[in-house]
């Protein structure tokens, strides 16, 4: 269902931060600063991913006095299974690629000169 | 600081109301949280973000585009529309031109509120063609009224004028019609406005597959028609200066046929590729729905395809001696009667407002009959596929009849 190609790196990013607590609601900004991203760039996401069932939003229950109530996420089930396996994706292709440089450098420096 | 501040959360607060319902809760969601976030700029960059967000969730790009585009059109419609010189008429026109425009820019906000936005392609695309078919007449119609309501001021053209229009001031212009004929166009005009707008807004039960077989069958329609007739419509007098002996025999009958044949068969259409609830008299109910669109749709836009072609090319003819060139090609015409040609077209424009009002309640008769055509075509189809259905299940059971087992 989710594999690598489908996650941008922001989402990916924000599937990471969600994944963190996955039981947890979490609020907007305290996404923004685990992933570092702009409100302009978070919300669309998590618009995104809650249309595809991936999210789910709802807001505080009980108003806290002196701010207004937040609107909380977290991964439903099938959110949680995609983030999982596009983040094991996104490591496995992260390392590969990590190999594959560390490899080439390794055979640059190896190879004899010709004379 | 804070006042840019709080005019920002002001701002995202009013802005919000732009968003569609469904989505209306992320806006909101991104202004609670910026309490959260440190004052200064980090909360006014969180909340450049809300607004960034608005702008794409309420489609703010599309629907400023779609505003500045229409502005341009009206604008060219009413500038070429607009009398220049002195006319008898002038206030009617102005008038006629004012409120046009003001009922093309403000009756979709009204529909939206009540039936909701259109939401196909099909919707928009039959909208945008109709705001256009409007705009283009406007000034085609206006350089007709001048051109008709002007008098000679002497000479044979002046004995033509007389002879068609009855004698007037010589020198004088109407510019257009009166009053009377001002308010029964912008009549027609707000009764089409009104039910193409309402046909393709969201909370009426027409499928987009029924307005794009209803147009495309429409503009069949209206392009055989202008062939027949492109410089106005006249019955006894046709001026059909390039179709000649049986070829236009042959398209006057082709035009006669889809007069009748395309909402027919649009309604046909519409009504058997509808999806319909199960219950027969629903379904039949749902069938009326598509094939009277269709129908209607046919009609209205053969009709619009009519009159813009038609009053286009008398607007140009009039105008442009290429146009009178190419349309009497290799005909030796004189000035005079090319003058009276002219007045001939211009005088057979006023019948299209006659074919505004038919063609649309020939469509809607017709596209009836043919949901009606597509019922019965249906409940048979499900009849006989029961029937095969009960004969299949009989044969799987071993109730067989005595004929099939010998």
């Amino acid at each position: 269902m989710g594999s690598r190609t489908e996650f941008s790196p922001q989402t990916l990013s924000v599937l990471a931060a969600l994944c963190g607590q996955p039981s947890a609601w979490q609020h907007g900004y305290a996404l923004a600063r685990q992933t570092g991203l702009k409100s302009g760039t978070l919300y669309p996401i998590l618009i995104r991913l809650a249309d595809r069932g991936l999210v789910e939003a709802c807001w505080e229950e009980e108003p806290v006095p002196g701010r207004p109530r937040r609107h909380l996420y977290r991964l439903t089930a099938d959110g949680l299974a995609s983030a999982t396996t596009a983040l094991a994706e996104a490591d496995l292709a992260a390392s590969k690629a990590r190999r594959g440089t560390s490899l080439r450098r390794g055979r640059n420096v190896a190879a004899p000169a010709v004379p | 600081m804070s006042w840019l501040s709080q005019a920002a959360a002001a701002a995202g607060r009013i802005a919000a109301g732009l968003v569609p319902a469904a989505r209306r809760e992320w806006a909101e969601a991104v202004w609670a949280e910026a309490h959260e976030v440190p004052a200064g700029w980090p909360r006014l960059s969180w909340r450049a973000g809300g607004l960034a967000l608005v702008a794409k969730e309420a489609q703010m790009v599309r629907r400023i585009s779609i505003a500045l585009l229409f502005a341009v059109a009206a604008g060219a419609a009413a500038w070429g529309a607009w009398p220049g010189s002195p006319v008898s008429h002038g206030a009617a026109v102005q008038g006629g031109i004012i409120i046009t425009l003001t009922l093309l820019a403000g009756l979709p906000l009204l529909t939206r509120w009540v039936l909701g936005p259109p939401d196909s392609r099909a919707a928009r695309w039959l909208r945008a063609g109709f705001y256009a078919a409007i705009l283009a007449v406007m000034p085609a119609q206006a350089a007709i009224g001048l051109f008709v309501g002007t008098v000679p001021r002497g000479g044979i053209d002046r004995h033509t004028f007389d002879v068609f229009q009855g004698p007037g001031v010589p020198g004088s212009s109407s510019g257009g019609p009166d009053w009377g004929g001002e308010i029964g166009i912008l009549l027609l005009t707000a009764c089409y406005l009104a039910v193409v707008l309402a046909l393709t807004a969201r909370r009426t039960p027409v499928a987009p597959a029924t307005l794009a077989i209803g147009a495309g069958t429409g503009a069949v329609l209206g392009i055989v028609m202008y062939a027949v007739a492109p410089l106005g419509l006249n019955v006894k007098y046709p001026d059909r200066p390039w179709l000649h002996g049986s070829a236009a025999d042959t398209v006057g009958t082709l035009a006669w046929i889809l007069l009748f044949g395309a909402p027919l068969v649009a309604g046909v259409i519409g009504g058997l590729r509808c999806y319909v609830p199960d219950d027969p008299g629903e379904a039949g109910v749902a069938r009326a729905w598509q094939g009277f669109a269709a129908g209607l749709v046919s009609g209205g836009v053969g009709a619009l395809f009519v009159t813009v072609l038609g009053s286009g090319s008398v607007a140009l003819l009039v105008k442009s001696a290429w146009v009178r060139d190419w349309l009497y090609q290799g005909q030796h015409v004189t000035a005079s009667a090319v003058y009276g040609r002219e007045l001939f077209a211009s005088q057979n424009v006023t019948a299209y407002p006659f074919l505004l009002v038919a063609f649309p309640v020939i469509g809607l008769v017709l596209g009836l009959t043919g949901a009606g055509i597509a019922n019965v075509a249906a409940s048979s189809r499900a009849g006989s596929g029961a029937a095969a259905a009960d004969c299949a299940a009989g044969v799987g059971r071993g109730d067989v009849s005595p004929t099939l087992e010998n």
